[in-house]
């Protein structure tokens, strides 16, 4: 059974059990002092407005340059996707890889795959849960590396600071990427995993 | 709820018996762990808590060691770079510094948080939470620290960073001679030692620790 239906509250920052106390409206953790819910509140509104939010950002982030390498008076900015087909041409496969899959497969991935999980949770539909808790785990793991090519950005500029000769500088789609990362990994925060299981049938439940 | 018989009992269990998975609150009766076990829900999969030894001795020999670790990770050289005579050197710090001049504030602020500034807040939480259990001072502040090292766990991406530092010396091998500096043998070995924080550091013996359910649970 699950613990909201023995009126029993997870404290969502330290697991305490806490029971539910039928007049209050803002409950605390009896032993960490957080404020303990049921369900995260609004967890999917919030979750697709962080969603959208980023999926309009999404565009500049791919489109806009995120750095220009100015060498002998010559600039020549660079988008995401050109950085990879770069080091496609310098030979450099494995590290392309890398970065193809944390700079453009894992922000897709994340942007549809958040869709879908909470698209399925509102339809009841077309995911089975267990299909869903891993999706769930893989979007919340893979978030963070995709913030690789902000990181690269960083240590390009302050590395290749020669003047005139070559320098590097950071460019606007910098700032719409880097929020795109940020965005999901709070839609990520925000979502809720304990509604994967809610609507589902109990066939896979284990007492 | 296959069995309604055996849900109405497990409700009646008082809480101390029962045991909720974080991740898809199924209720559970609470099993009981050796040294080195851990428990994992049936339903998701999801750890519901480990049993380790002497947790607090080893995190702290841990936190230190990191502490120690983080001030030449982050200023001493990761790279040196020498085009036609000239050089420079990129640490952690002046990448922040130099998106910063270059005008890209917001981006150096993410850069900075991530890189630097959450991992250090994290490990100066741990620090404080485990010198709270281990002098019994101070355990309410303990709770309030732990809880904001929670929220930022996800935020610090050390790792990324190092595979960062990867990327950026292959896009710069054919351009300039590059050396690897000091900085990258300590980032390298703060980073590990924070892994082997995340796994030694078991929450839950951390709460039932400076809760004071458990006086012994951090042994």
């Amino acid at each position: 059974m699950r613990a909201i239906d023995a009126g029993i509250l997870i404290c969502a920052e330290c697991h305490e059990l806490n029971n539910q106390d039928a007049d209050s409206d803002e409950q605390v953790c009896t032993r960490c002092g957080a404020l303990v819910h049921a369900r995260r509140p609004n967890s999917l509104v919030r979750t697709w407005a962080l969603l959208i939010t980023a999926a309009i950002l999404y565009i500049p982030a791919n489109v806009l340059p995120i750095m220009t390498i100015n060498s002998l008076g010559k600039g020549a900015p660079s988008t995401i996707m050109s950085g990879v087909i770069d080091l496609v041409h310098y030979g450099m496969f494995p590290i392309a890889a890398v970065v193809f899959i944390a700079s453009i497969l894992v922000p897709t991935f994340k942007l549809v795959g958040i869709g879908l999980l909470l698209f399925s949770i509102q339809r009841r539909q077309p995911l089975s849960a267990r299909q869903r808790i891993w999706m769930y785990r893989f979007i919340e793991f893979i978030g963070r590396w995709s913030m690789l090519d902000i990181f690269v950005i960083a240590i390009l500029v302050a590395v290749v600071n020669f003047g005139r000769l070559a320098s590097i500088e950071a460019n606007l789609g910098a700032i719409a990427f880097a929020s795109v990362v940020i965005l999901t990994m709070l839609a990520a925060v925000s979502f809720d995993p304990r509604l994967i299981w809610d609507n589902t049938e109990s066939d896979d439940d284990h007492d | 709820m296959s069995d309604p018989v055996d849900a109405a009992r497990l409700s009646e269990l008082p809480l101390d018996d029962l045991v909720a998975c974080h991740e898809c609150d199924l209720l559970m009766r609470k099993p009981e762990l050796a040294h080195g076990e851990k428990a994992l829900c049936p339903r998701c999969g999801y750890e519901l808590y480990a049993h380790r030894h002497n947790v607090v001795q080893r995190s702290l020999a841990l936190v230190i060691a990191a502490l120690l670790l983080y001030v030449p990770a982050n200023f001493l050289p990761i790279m040196e770079l020498n085009l036609l005579g000239q050089s420079s050197k990129d640490t952690v710090w002046s990448g922040v510094v130099a998106l910063f001049d270059t005008g890209m504030q917001s981006v150096s602020v993410i850069v900075f948080l991530c890189s630097m500034g959450i991992p250090l807040l994290k490990l100066l939480c741990q620090l404080a939470v485990l010198l709270s259990i281990r002098f019994d001072i101070g355990r309410s502040y303990g709770l309030l620290l732990y809880r904001i090292y929670h929220h930022l766990r996800d935020w610090g991406m050390l790792e990324v960073y190092l595979m960062g530092v990867l990327v950026a010396f292959v896009k710069l091998a054919d351009m300039a001679a590059i050396s690897v500096g000091l900085g990258l043998v300590c980032f390298i070995s703060l980073l590990l030692v924070q892994v082997g924080l995340e796994v030694v550091m078991s929450p839950h013996q951390i709460w039932q620790a400076l809760s004071g359910e458990d006086a012994h649970a951090g042994d």
